[in-house]
Parts: C-alpha cells; structure tokens; sequence
C-alpha cells in the first residue's frame, strides 16, 4: 500500500468516525430534550422507556403489518401517479412556452393551497372513499414535482440544444438523452420530495377518512389518549420508509449519476 | 481555382442576439458545391454567429441563407442538406461515451445499424482517439474532446460541414496532423466545407478561398483567392509571403492601423 492510499484511507475512515460521532451527539441530545420534556408535561409526553415499551407491542402485533402495508401502497400508488404526472407535466412546460403560459398558474396556485383543503375538499366532493383521499393527494403533490422538474429543465444547455437541432435527432431520442439526462438529477429530487411529501400527507388523510392504515392507527392511539403508541407507530412506520428509500432510490440514483464521477 | 455557383448562398445577413446589438451586419457571402472556404476575423467580430445561422440554429433579423437552393432555418426538413458542425466548444453528451456520442448522431443521420460501428471505429482512428472510444467525455483533455466532436461532425459524412476552429484548441504538432488528414480528406470528398480560424496560415494551408470579415459587427471585408496548388506544404514560403500580406492588409479594419490608435474591439 503506498503511503498516498493510507493518507486516503484514513481521510474516509476519519470522516465516517466524525459523522458517527456527530451522529450520536445530536441523538443523545434530542433523547435528552424528549426526556425533560416528560418530565415538565407531567407525564402527558410519554417517557422513552414507555415508548420503548409500546414500539415492542407494537411491533409484535400482526395487525400493524397490515395497516403498514395498507399505508404503503397508498403512498406507492399516489407517488407513482403523481411523479408520472407531474414529471411529463413539467417537462412540458419547461420545453413549450404555451404550455408553460397555461399551467404556471395553476401551479403557482396548487403549491399555495394548504394540503388540508385538498383533502378536506375532496372528502365533500367525493366522499370518504379510499380514492378520494388518494386523488387529493396526488392533486396535492403535482404542483412540487412540477415545479422542480420546470426548473430543472429550464436549466438545460441550450448549446446541446443546438446539437440536436444541427444533427436532427429524433423527438424521443432529445428528450431522453438529451433532455432527461441534464433533468435526471431534478428528477431524483423530485421523486425524492414526493415520496417524503406523500407519507406525510397520506397521514393526515388516513386520520381524516380511513377506518385503516399508519394514518388512522396513529389517530386511534391519539382520541384513545396512548400517545406512547401513538409516537411508536410512527417510528416503525419511518423504519420501514427509510429502508424503501435505501433499497429503491439508492441504487437508481447511483445509476443515473454516475457520469458525474 | 475558380469557384462558381452558389451552394451556400448568404444575403444581406443581419443577426442579433438581444435584437439590439448586431452581431454580423449586412453580410453577403458564396461558397460553392465542394469548395473549402475559411473564414478569418478578429475575435468576437461574428464568427461563430455565422456559423450558428448557416447551420440554422440562430435565426438572422433580416437577409436570407440558402444551401442548394434551400432556405436554412426552423423547417429544416429531412430533405435539407445533412450538416456536420464542428462547434466552438465540444458540445458532446456528458452521460454518453465517446462512441455513443458519434452512434448517436449516426443514427438520427440514418446510417445502418450495420454500419454505425464500423464508421465510428474509422473516423476515431483518423483522430487518433481510438483507445477513448468508451470513455466518458468529461474524462478527456479539451484537445481530445475537440477531436471526438470533429469525428462526430465527420462521421456523418454530410454534404456540408462547418467548423469553428476546430483545431485551436490542439498542440501545435497535433494540429498539423489534423489539418493534413482534413486537407486529404476534402480532397476525396466532395463535401463544402466552411472554416472559421483566426489563424491566416492555417486558412492559406487549407482553404481554397478566405473570407476576410471586419471587426464586430461582421460584415464581408474581402475575398482572397489562395492560388498554391495541392498537396500544399504547412511552410511553405508562398504561405508565408501571403501571411504577410494578409496581416497588412487586415491591420486597419481591425482596429490597428497607424493611425487608428484605439484598442481594437474585443
Ligand atoms: N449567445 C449569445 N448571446 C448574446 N450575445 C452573444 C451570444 N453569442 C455571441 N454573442 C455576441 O455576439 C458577438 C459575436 O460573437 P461570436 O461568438 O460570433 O464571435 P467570434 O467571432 O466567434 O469570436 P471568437 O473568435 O472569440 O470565437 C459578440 O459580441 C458576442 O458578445
Ligand atoms: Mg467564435
């Protein structure tokens, strides 16, 4: 090993060792906070052993699974309609101005109108049927994806602009490789930002309409007054999603920007 | 050599980027089928705009450019005459390799898929880029890029081919390879080909005839016929006397005259 790789190699394990230091610093202080809090609330923050306590019930619950998986799906179908739409709205804008001149905005109007009022909304218009709640959702959502993805694409060099024009390379193929790379890390953003966007607010649906599912489990704990379980769920719950983020958009941001490198 | 017809037509060329300033004003200029025509001026006089509106991609305020006949510009059909650029700067696909770079723009031209890799393998090895055929572009030199974008615009085999100053950017020796095999490579062809370079001994070496523009706002400032016979020598003292002549000729509209006495315009 030359001394260059041992210079490097200690430079990474040195930067890790101060990440994790940081790391438990900054948990260690928020349990602290949590902890005084219990203390000063008289006992209406629930203590981290309580917590502890209920996340082990929870956890050994069969029926938690299912409102996991319930709650998953929701977010996986709502996340899934609203990038798709959002993206191919976005790109539209970004490259055509009439498109842009109509919808800006809407989407300037979309991204001011709180969440709740598309749920609520859509609760009165369509009744508390699953779908309702979903569709509010996605019509929430839109206007973030599009509104990353138009800057994205405005960003774009027009001098490879240019080359595509001189070489006449077909609409599909500019819009992929030439387009959709220089987007791709707008877009990544962008289904990023949804997917954290849409577990936040399918909680807020599922409290509101659903009889299941994370949302409606953590409203339960809340009118039966076991805030314990309450936090619990919501814990293994964000588990569950950090794990899907690492598995699924790890990888795929690896893959679309590596050339960077 | 004479040179007749007007292949590449450019009337009374007006172009302005904010439509206020005028980057090329009132320009006129013929290149003829299978001439190669360099065109020389002072830095930032409208060079590359030129280019840009011949290839289509700036559309001029007022005056018009026909290639054989048809106008250049948005409608650009599939039966416009094919255009290969060598622009200023590489402008090559970052997340693409060398060789995808190239297939890329040989697809869109057309080309077999039989015969996309066979083309690209040959025109890398005329620019001696051949061992980067899989490499990112980000991971080469600003010289090797430039000759992957002259092998893109070559590739295609286009009935025209524009560059702006390919070689500017290339080691003296290094250019000097590649201004031969472009000299011998026309001389097969019958392609147009339209030169931009700042260097008069690089157009006197490779072109047939110069168009000499004025300082910014390009206009046409005179015509040279380069009259040494081919396969020309880079040292030749024919150049080398023309050089000179050149310069002399050039020095007041450029801003350098005795009696001018103002920085020239940048
Ligand atoms: N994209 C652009 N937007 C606005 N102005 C521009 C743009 N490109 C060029 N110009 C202006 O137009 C004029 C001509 O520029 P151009 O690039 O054609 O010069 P050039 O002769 O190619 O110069 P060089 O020899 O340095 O390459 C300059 O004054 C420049 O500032
Ligand atoms: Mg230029």
């Amino acid at each position: 090993m030359t001394t260059e790789q041992v210079v490097s190699l200690r430079q990474i394990t040195g930067g890790r060792l101060q990440r994790f230091q940081a790391f438990t610093v900054a948990s260690l202080l928020a349990l602290a906070v949590w902890q005084l809090a219990t203390l000063i609330s008289d006992g209406w923050v629930p203590s981290l052993w309580r917590i502890m306590e209920a996340l082990g019930e929870d956890a050994s619950t069969a029926s938690i699974y299912t409102d996991m998986w319930i709650t998953l799906r929701r977010i996986f179908v709502t996340f899934a309609a609203a990038t798709s739409i959002g993206i191919g709205l976005g790109v539209a804008m970004g490259l055509n101005r009439r498109v842009m001149a109509f919808f800006r905005p809407i989407v300037v109007m979309g991204l001011a109108v709180p969440d709740v009022v598309y749920i609520i909304v859509a609760i009165l218009v369509l009744g508390t049927e699953e779908s309702s709640g979903l569709i509010a959702m996605v019509l929430a959502l839109i206007p973030f994806v599009v509104n990353i993805v138009v800057g994205g694409v405005g960003a774009r060099d027009p001098g490879l602009d240019e080359m595509s024009a001189v070489y006449r390379l077909r609409r599909l193929r500019y819009l992929v490789d030439v387009v959709g790379w220089q987007v791709s890390p707008s877009l990544i953003v962008a289904t990023r930002t949804c997917f954290a966007f849409a577990w936040k607010l399918i909680v807020l649906v599922e409290a509101l309409s659903q009889p299941r599912g994370i949302g409606a489990q953590i409203y339960y704990s809340f009118r039966l007054l076991r805030p314990d379980h309450m936090i619990a769920r919501a814990l293994l719950f964000i588990v569950v999603l950090r794990l899907v983020e690492a598995i699924i958009f790890a990888p795929v941001e690896k893959r679309f920007l590596g050339w960077m490198r | 050599m004479t040179h007749s017809g007007e292949y590449i037509r450019v009337r009374d060329l007006d172009v302005s980027y904010d439509g206020i300033t005028p980057a090329v004003s009132a320009l006129s200029m013929d290149v003829a089928e299978g001439e190669f025509a360099a065109v020389l001026g002072p830095s930032g006089c409208g060079k590359s705009t030129l280019l840009h509106a011949i290839s289509g991609v700036v559309q001029p305020q007022s005056g018009t450019i026909e290639i054989a006949g048809l106008p250049v510009g948005a409608g650009r059909g599939d039966d416009s005459v094919p255009i290969g650029y060598v622009f200023q700067e590489h402008r090559l696909l970052p997340w693409r390799t060398v060789a995808q770079n190239i297939a890329i723009v040989l697809r869109a031209a057309g080309v077999a898929d039989d015969d996309v890799d066979p083309r690209i393998d040959h025109y890398l090895e005329m620019l001696h880029i051949s061992k980067f055929r899989n490499t990112w572009p980000l991971r080469l030199s600003g010289g090797q890029r430039q000759r992957v974008s002259i092998a893109r615009a070559l590739a295609i085999q286009p009935a025209v081919v524009l560059m702006d100053e390919p070689f500017s950017t290339l080691d003296e020796v290094t250019a000097r390879v590649m201004r031969q095999q472009l000299a011998d490579l026309w001389q097969r062809s019958n392609q147009t080909i339209v030169f931009v370079t700042h260097s008069i001994r690089e157009a006197l070496f490779l072109a047939g005839r110069i168009f000499i523009l004025t300082q910014g706002p390009a206009r046409l400032f005179d015509t040279i016929e380069v009259s040494v016979p081919r396969p020309r020598r880079y040292e030749d003292p024919r150049l080398t006397e023309l050089e000179a002549q050149i310069v002399e000729h050039v020095m007041d509209e450029w801003g350098y005259g005795a009696n001018s006495g103002e920085e020239p315009r940048e």
